[in-house]
């Protein structure tokens, strides 16, 4: 096993349970910490990737749809291109949205249950029982709006996960057992295919970090350093856009061909 | 692929694994077909139903033989609708089994032996009738997961590592049995025995039972009419943990009644 991704519908309890995972395994543990290595290596403010990584794009916020995108884009190449390490817990970088097919990634979601989850919240913030569960019910759906806008996924989805606990009565303890008793699976072990789909993800993240601070709509994919890029232009700005994307995602270090594919952009067409 | 998981967490800890039986212990015990039993707890209640209340009562009479089964414990029930019947008991782990369409096209194709667009037709349709089927009866969907303690995708785990996470949960200090949590199994049981008494006559009627207590909610513009009381006369009876029993009307039940 060298990845657990936690997300839970409450933060105290995700990063409970994440710490106590990677204790108990011995594993590195990735979290928001990171974020300001992020900020270092693309020279943007902490500040301004926190608040990416909270809520979605907003004009009264001065944060636009497009600056939050290419800051999204940083901190998931950052965190993939470290996830290549063995060996580690992964929590509170939304990591559960975006590395998909990579087999040897266990995504655990643990839920409050309602009892624990307010009283933790109640404790930890020191506010009242009544409080904590009003604050828990319009976290979860600025979560769930963030995680739709941000990667189209609803993170509520049980679907997405490999494993989903609900402590209401399970013990937060026995939920870290459970866990870490997954590492032993045969099925979460590193493969080499499995390996080469997460150095694909972290590629293409690259190559989308690297397109998104100058321009928008932009999708990307990498296989075995091949990148395709799937865009949108008016016919006049055409040739000139994939010349550029060319250039930027050849810069990208590992990218050994780029192939790009353009739709039209009928509003920019009709103006 | 959730009945091959039961069986081998039964196996393993050496439960009795319970299914049909539950539907075969209402059908003999209400005389009621097994069949309409079937098709209570599988299909949605359509919109006549809903005033006939018909499946209410087929509803109340599996919950009734389903607690009826599980109280002494050791039991692994496999089938449709455990985690809500069963709701209220604090020794009942609760776990739902997620695969993913294709995998579920493939074993529907394989067992029914149809091609795989009627297999993706049927599956859909029993996810909508099982949609349907928990809103219009509990108000929930059955894909909420707060509704279960553990939701395990057998994708990418196999079936016995789903065997592994469930057994290790079960082994678990909630989820042992207590002087406390037999006690309000038992007293579900009682609850539910006594609706199931009453549902077919009386659809709006909710049960609560503490300690042998039993309270009767009727709602609002209904009266204890003298058809009530003989029924209740004969209730307490026949079904001998009742150590007290009351109505209220037009009070509202409480969240946990049946």
């Amino acid at each position: 096993m060298s990845i657990f991704i936690i997300s839970s519908d409450a933060r105290e309890i995700e990063e409970n349970i994440a710490k106590k995972v990677a204790e108990a395994m011995g594993y590195k543990l990735l979290n928001r910490d990171i974020l300001a290595t992020v900020a270092a290596n693309y020279q943007i403010d902490t500040d301004k990737l926190s608040e990416a990584m909270k809520t979605t794009p907003s004009l009264f916020k001065k944060l636009p749809s497009r600056q939050w995108r290419y800051y999204l884009a940083c901190i998931e190449a950052d965190v993939l291109e470290k996830l290549m390490a063995d060996n580690i817990v992964c929590q509170g970088l939304a990591a559960h949205l975006y590395v998909t097919d990579v087999s040897h990634a266990m995504k655990v979601r643990v839920l409050s249950g309602n009892r624990q989850g307010i009283q933790t919240v109640a404790e930890k913030r020191g506010i009242s029982l009544q409080r904590a569960e009003k604050w828990l019910a319009s976290e979860l759906l600025q979560r769930k709006k963030w995680s739709l806008t941000a990667y189209n996924y609803d993170e509520t989805d049980l679907t997405r996960y490999d494993l989903v606990i609900n402590l209401d009565q399970i013990d937060p303890a026995e939920a870290v057992k459970t866990i870490t008793g997954a590492a032993e699976y045969r099925k979460f072990q590193v493969m080499t295919y499995s390996m080469k789909c997460l150095s694909d993800l972290a590629l293409a993240a690259k190559v989308n970090g690297a397109l998104l601070k100058s321009m928008a709509d932009i999708r990307v994919q990498a296989r075995d350093g091949s990148v395709v890029v799937l865009t949108r232009a008016s016919s006049r700005q055409k040739r000139k856009k994939i010349e550029t994307i060319k250039a930027l995602a050849g810069g990208v270090e590992g990218v050994s061909y780029v192939e790009v594919h353009v739709k039209k952009n009928i509003l920019k067409e009709t103006n | 692929m959730g009945k091959i998981v039961a069986q081998k967490v039964a196996q393993k800890l050496n439960y009795d694994l319970i299914s049909r039986e539950v539907l075969l212990d209402a059908s003999s015990r209400f005389n009621v077909p097994e069949m309409k039993l079937e098709k209570a707890i599988h299909d949605a209640p359509g919109i006549l139903e809903r005033y006939r209340h018909g499946k209410q009562s087929y509803v109340a009479y599996i919950r009734s033989a389903l607690v009826e089964r599980v109280i002494g414990g050791n039991v692994v029930y496999h089938g449709l609708a455990g985690h809500l019947l069963l709701k209220g008991i604090p020794h009942v782990l609760k776990v739902r089994i997620n695969a993913d369409l294709e995998r579920r096209v493939a074993i529907v194709m394989e067992r029914d032996k149809i091609p795989a667009p009627d297999a993706r037709a049927r599956i859909m349709e029993d996810d909508k009738q099982r949609r349907k089927w928990t809103q219009s009866l509990y108000d929930q969907d059955p894909w909420d997961t707060s509704l279960y303690d553990l939701t395990i995708c057998i994708d990418k785990l196999s079936v016995e590592n789903a065997v592994d996470f469930i057994s290790q949960a079960a082994g678990t200090e909630g989820f042992k049995s207590s002087e406390k949590s037999i006690q309000k199994a038992k007293d579900m049981s009682v609850a539910c025995r006594v609706k199931a008494s009453l549902v077919e006559e009386f659809p709006n009627i909710s049960v609560t039972c503490e300690y042998g207590n039993v309270l009767i909610y009727i709602k609002g513009k209904d009266q204890v009419t003298g058809k009530l009381s003989k029924k209740l006369d004969h209730i307490r009876e026949s079904i001998n943990d009742i150590h007290h029993l009351e109505t209220h009307a037009g009070l509202e039940p409480p969240p946990d009644a049946v």
